[in-house]
């Protein structure tokens, strides 16, 4: 297994500028962060509609519309995950990080408690970092990898309600519904997702705006070209 | 215990043989009857055991008011509509919520409707089996059948190859030798005592009534949108009405009036061909089986049922009225007010569930349903294998309801009763000539079959009801008034934060109350008593019998091993357990 | 020729020639994918087979179930029980009482071991051994399970014995239990629906009665042939869902159009039934036909599932108290940016107080 180098050792050089962001995942990050914010905004029309329309039914199709780009999404969502996945394998070092947050190293938990002191104003020690810190490397690996999976299964299950028994949806998804075999609850979970998924929105954008003016490294422009820049030349945990 | 008078005046003795029935079948739900017999096979002793609880009351709690009517409808699937008809009126009277004309129209139809339907199923499929031996329907000649229908009633099918070719079908039943439901019964018993020329006659309209009642309750599924279990609304009913412009097929239309209409007219001539004219008949034949009287000829009550004018309640809208009898005595007529803390309450001495204080009883909207069985010292058996159960300790899931201490009967012949003693015209006329046409006094009534012949009565009113009612409506529509539901306080945010209301009126089996309170816009109590907890009860604290245990008292039994006497005084009560216990 | 009538004779009685009796056999073996050569099979089975035995319990419930299957219009509810199946009990509707009736049961068991249907209507409760439903002095599960052992399959009626149904709604103060969850050795046919609709019960038992064998299942059990789609894949008013023109509250404008009833409440789109193909009291109307949006009373655990009169309901963990998705998650956004800006206060705050990030001192723990 390739070594995860987000909390590199001290004797590492944090100095200068460093590629980090590799072009497939700043692509993917884009395409992604579109589709999420498209599916949030479809989701929740779909859960409490519009206004209703007048006139008569065939010369509107304003829900049948909206659930058709909630889908579309979703394609570009799922498909935009694999391609993550599988640049996870051939990519660079901190392609990984996302996937597979390094839990079973001592460090990483340890730097994750700094952090959680660094967020509430306990410590000033601000530490530095390649790819993520481990905070938000769960957080992102959490909502990500875990909910965007959760957010693909009871969605395509659901879809699978409408393509019927026997479709593809229903063959890889149907499942879910053997879980749980309420379809009003799957339902009701998915909504559940979109909202943790908003929250997570919220909670990213303020990390990486205030990464700009609070930590030692660069926030925003690090997905536009990939370079990661420090704003010091000292090391990793200063003495 | 040997012998005692309780203090509504009735003697019990339980020294005798105890002779237990269990499960009475043909009702809904799960009831059992045991009695006491003397040395000449009377019932000396009699107790009702409701078998069943699912703790509805206990369910609703902290759900949202306008929701309650879907799960109290479930507390029955045999008199559907009653119970979510009492929610939606109990939330609608707490938050101060009037309902339109029509609501008010379709609703007293779908109650008509409700009524005749249960009415027919329950005098052809639950009780007719009490009176009509189907065996020996086999050994009827249909010509005499053809003539014996044809004298009673002009209902058309007559012919006597209609009668022939019923009877071949019941033939190739038996001689299948699966009888089915028919398995294991009473037939040839010296109790039944129809000519076999009768006994056939019933038993195809037992076969005509099964195809005739799923018509009726097409009225629930036009506004209710299905049958069991139409779908309800608190402020109005769901079903919108459109008659006339764009869009009207997505709504009631006159297509959907016009069935109703013609449902109203094939259930009208059901009842006056069909189903009158078979009672009169079978009756005619019991006239002097006069047993089964119990409370029915001291204490009977009505809430009152089917309010003419929306949202009036009082004696001068409801079309039956609103009564008590205590005593016997036709010439006093009591009100019954369903809010007033010393009129209705519930007992539990007897029953199955635990309160701060058992001797006392409790108002509804102070009611409490907390579960506690356990069997007392005299039980034979154990307590999931009891033989005998132990009427001295708690012997029931279902509680005691009394009205004004009293032990009442309700149903159809004392929603009858408190009709005639209040003159309404309608009644006392139909009642007056049937009684005429029988040769029998009005004392007759207070009886098994007296029961059993208000039923088929009040099942008839209903269907002419239904005809009155829709032409109300359709004069109101014409009136250009469409409105269904009144939708202003549907939203929650509307509501005060401490509410109590009562939905209550008649069921076909009796009086029926919801009582809810409401705080914060959850329930925070609900109650339901139901009539046939008031008929079925068990004993209160002070040792009053019910109207089951009543009525079978002094009933000599033919054959202690055959229950027909007990299933035919218990059944004339339409027993509803699930109601009962809920 | 047996003594019993037959699936054939009936239809003959019902003035159906021999010729379109010939007609509907082969259909039927076409409309289920078989051979031509069973529509002879078919042809032999419905003029020749005798009754299946047919033990129908109830256990806790409110018998609507029973109500709606005598609403059967096509097979009617009496010839079924004539001549499809011998319903050899039925308390609701058998002649005998007490231990004539109860003996039925044993007769049963003696003469059909392995072979009769076990129809259950309701469920049992299993909370204080069962006392919550006794029938002739014992639980009702006793009964149950006694006359499962013996049966050749179990038919689950109604949402009360696939589910639990409204006994078994939060707190479930009964513990009432569906029928798959107490008898685990049989093959089950779930019919869900509160109640199911009349011809899909009779529809059930004739295909039994006719193909000797369970109509094939779904992935929960149920019968594929009634319970493949959603209401919402066929509803009428679909096209006015798909347009966004909603009844935006009972009576209103929209509703006197036939608009759609999602937004107060209608679980068409996450139910499995066929109300709105083969609609309810012989296809002449279903819930939502009369203006009212369909509760999910076919689904399992619907009562808990939160409010009849929205789209977005509770997530089913929070009690009693309604909790829907949509207000948890706005509470949790909410929660999020107010944090967010507290956070982003607490950071300015820090850092006007505070030296510039230190980068002189020991992380203690990294
Ligand atoms: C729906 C919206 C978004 C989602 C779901 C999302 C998701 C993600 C994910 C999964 C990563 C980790 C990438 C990896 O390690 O492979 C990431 C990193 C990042 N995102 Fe976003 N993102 C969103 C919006 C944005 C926006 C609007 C910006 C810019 C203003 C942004 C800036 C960044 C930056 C700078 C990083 C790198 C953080 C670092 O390691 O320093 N994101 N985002
Ligand atoms: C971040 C990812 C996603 C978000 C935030 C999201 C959000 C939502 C929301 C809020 C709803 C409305 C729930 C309701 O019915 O009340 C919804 C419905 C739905 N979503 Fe998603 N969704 C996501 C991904 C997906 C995916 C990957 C699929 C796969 C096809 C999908 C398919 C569906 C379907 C089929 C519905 C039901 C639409 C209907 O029945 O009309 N969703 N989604
Ligand atoms: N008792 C009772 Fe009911 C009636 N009628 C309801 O309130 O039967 Ni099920
Ligand atoms: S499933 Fe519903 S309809 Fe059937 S018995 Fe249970 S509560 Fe009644
Ligand atoms: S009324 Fe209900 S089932 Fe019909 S389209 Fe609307 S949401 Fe779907
Ligand atoms: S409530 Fe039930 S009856 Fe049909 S429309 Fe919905 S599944
Ligand atoms: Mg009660």
């Amino acid at each position: 297994m390739a070594t995860i180098k987000v909390a590199t050792p001290q004797s590492e050089d944090f100095t200068g500028n460093l590629y980090v962001f590799e072009v497939p995942v700043r692509i993917w990050h884009w395409v992604h962060a579109l589709a999420i914010t498209v599916l949030a905004v479809t989701g929740y029309l779909i859960a409490s509609p519009l206004p209703s329309m007048s006139g008569e039914a065939s010369d509107s199709f304003l829900m049948g519309n909206i659930r058709l780009v909630h889908f579309i999404a979703a394609m570009v969502f799922a498909v935009g995950l694999l391609v993550r996945f599988y640049w996870a394998i051939v990519g660079n070092e901190y392609s990984r990080g996302l996937l597979i947050p390094p839990v079973w190293r001592g460090q990483f938990w340890s730097r994750m408690w700094h952090e959680v002191l660094v967020y509430s104003f306990l410590t000033r020690k601000i530490a530095k970092y390649r790819g993520h810190n481990p905070l938000a490397q769960i957080f992102m690996w959490l909502i990500n990898v875990v909910l965007a999976l959760f957010m693909v299964c009871t969605g395509f299950a659901l879809y699978s309600q409408g393509t019927g028994a026997g479709s593809w949806a229903d063959v890889l998804f149907g499942w879910v519904f053997v879980i749980e075999p309420s379809s009003q609850a799957v339902r009701m979970w998915h909504l559940t997702g979109m909202w943790l998924m908003v929250v997570f929105i919220i909670v990213h954008l303020y990390m990486v705006i205030r990464a700009d003016f609070m930590s030692r490294q660069n926030g925003i422009s690090v997905m536009i070209d990939g370079v990661r820049r420090f704003k010091d030349d000292g090391p990793r945990d200063p003495q | 215990m040997a012998s005692v008078t309780t203090p509504n005046g009735f003697q019990l003795d339980d020294s005798g043989t105890r002779v237990v029935v269990d499960p009475i079948c043909r009702i809904e739900g799960h009831l059992r009857i045991e009695v006491n017999l003397d040395e000449n096979n009377v019932i000396r002793n009699a107790v009702s055991t409701g078998n069943m609880w699912r703790g509805l009351e206990v369910i609703l709690k902290g759900r949202d008011p306008r929701d309650a009517w879907a799960f109290t409808e479930r507390i029955c699937g045999v008199c559907t509509g009653v119970h979510a008809l009492q929610s939606v009126r109990a939330v609608e009277d707490a938050l101060n919520i009037e309902i339109p004309a029509n609501a008010n129209h379709i609703r007293n139809l779908m109650m008509l409707a409700q009524y005749s339907h249960d009415h027919i199923v329950h005098f052809y499929h639950l009780h007719a089996l009490d009176w009509v031996d189907v065996v020996s329907a086999l050994s009827a000649d249909p010509k005499a059948t053809s003539e014996l229908q044809q004298s009673i009633s002009k209902w058309p099918k007559s012919s006597p190859g209609y009668f022939s070719d019923v009877q071949n079908r019941l033939k190739k039943f038996v001689e299948s030798g699966q009888l089915g439901p028919f398995a294991n019964a009473y037939w040839g018993s010296p109790a039944y005592k129809l000519p076999p020329e009768a006994n056939l006659m019933a038993t195809t309209h037992y076969l005509e009534a099964l195809e005739f009642q799923k018509e009726i309750v097409k009225i629930h599924t036009i506004f209710g949108g299905r049958n069991p279990h139409p779908n309800w609304v608190v402020g109005g009913m769901p079903c919108s009405i459109n008659v006339a412009d764009a869009g009207a097929v997505g709504a009631v239309n006159m297509v959907w009036l016009n069935m109703v209409s013609d449902i109203i007219d094939q259930t009208i001539a059901f009842t006056d061909q069909v189903y009158l004219p078979d009672l009169k008949a079978i009756a005619s034949f019991y006239k002097d089986w006069g047993f089964g009287g119990g409370l029915s000829s001291k204490n009977v009550m009505s809430y009152g049922e089917f309010p003419a004018y929306a949202n009036n309640h009082t004696n001068e809208s409801l079309m039956l009225p609103n009564g008590a009898i205590l005593n016997g005595d036709l010439g006093t007529v009591y009100d019954v007010d369903v809010r007033d803390p010393d009129q209705v309450q519930e007992f539990v001495a007897h029953s199955w569930y635990k309160y701060p204080d058992e001797t006392a009883g409790l108002h509804p909207w102070d009611g409490v349903t907390e579960p506690n069985f356990e069997i007392g010292p005299n039980t034979v058996g154990t307590r999931t294998a009891i033989e005998n159960i132990d009427e001295g300790a708690k012997y029931s899931w279902l509680k005691s309801p009394r009205w004004r201490g009293n032990a009442m009967e309700v149903g159809p012949l004392a929603r009858y009763l408190v009709a005639y003693a209040r003159g309404k015209e309608d009644i006392k006329e139909q009642v007056d000539s049937t009684l005429a046409e029988l040769g029998l006094p009005i004392t007759a009534l207070f009886s098994t079959l007296g029961r059993t012949a208000a039923r088929g009565l009040e099942s008839q009113w209903c269907a002419w009801k239904m005809r009155e009612v829709f032409d109300d409506m359709m004069a109101n529509l014409k009136r250009g008034d469409m409105a269904t539901a009144n939708m202003e306080k549907f939203d929650p945010a509307t509501w005060e934060t401490d509410v109590k209301g009562v939905g209550y009126g008649e069921a076909p089996r009796g009086a029926l109350g919801h009582w809810v309170h409401i705080k914060d816009t959850k329930i925070e109590s609900y109650q339901c008593i139901v009539p046939s907890t008031w008929n079925a009860s068990p004993r209160d604290p002070a040792g009053n019998i019910g109207a089951y245990e009543a009525a079978l008292l002094g009933t000599p039994m033919a054959n202690p091993e055959q229950p027909l006497e007990i299933l035919r005084t218990i059944h004339s009560f339409d027993p509803c357990l699930a109601c009962a216990s809920h | 020729m047996p003594a019993h009538e037959t699936f054939y004779e009936v239809m003959r009685q019902h003035g159906i020639t021999r010729r379109s009796f010939v007609k509907f056999c082969s259909l039927t073996a076409a409309g289920l994918g078989l051979g031509p050569g069973y529509a002879s099979k078919i042809a032999h089975a419905l003029e020749t087979k005798p009754r299946t035995p047919v033990i129908w319990l109830h256990g806790l419930e409110c018998t609507c179930c029973t109500e709606s299957f005598i609403r059967s219009g096509n097979p009617l509810a009496g010839d079924v029980i004539l001549s499809m199946i011998s319903l050899d009990y039925d308390d609701t509707i058998m002649a005998a009482a007490g231990h004539q009736a109860e003996e039925i049961l044993e007769q049963t068991v003696e003469k059909y071991d392995g072979q009769y249907i076990l129809a259950c209507e309701g469920n049992p409760p299993l909370k204080d051994d069962g006392v919550y439903c006794l029938q002739a002095g014992k639980p009702y599960v006793e009964k149950l399970r006694y006359m499962a052992d013996h049966c050749a399959a179990i038919i689950a009626w109604g949402s009360c014995a696939s589910w639990g149904c409204v006994q078994a709604a939060r707190p479930n103060p009964t513990q009432a239990t569906p029928i798959h969850k107490v008898i685990l050795d049989k093959p089950i046919v779930k019919v869900p629906g509160c109640p199911p609709i009349a011809e899909v019960m009779t529809g059930v038992i004739t295909y039994y009665a006719t193909f000797g064998q369970l109509p094939p299942l779904d992935r929960q059990g149920r019968p594929k042939m009634f319970y493949g789609q959603r209401l919402h894949d066929k509803c009428y008013r679909r096209p006015h869902f798909d347009a966004g023109q909603f009844v935006e509250k009972f009576d209103d404008e929209g509703a006197r159009k036939g608009y759609c009833l999602y937004k107060v409440g209608c679980k068409g789109p996450t139910t499995y039934n066929a109300c709105s193909t083969i609609e309810w009291n012989g296809g002449l109307s279903w819930p939502v036909k009369s203006g009212h949006g369909c509760l999910g009373c076919a689904e399992d655990n619907f009562w808990d599932k939160g409010s009849f009169y929205s789209p977005v309901t509770n997530l089913g963990v929070t009690g009693n108290v309604e909790h829907t998705a949509n207000t948890v998650g706005g509470v949790l956004a909410g929660a999020a940016a107010i944090g967010v800006a507290a956070h982003a206060v607490g950071s300015v705050i820090s850092r006007a107080t505070g030296k510039k990030p230190q980068k002189s001192e020991e992380v203690s723990n990294g």
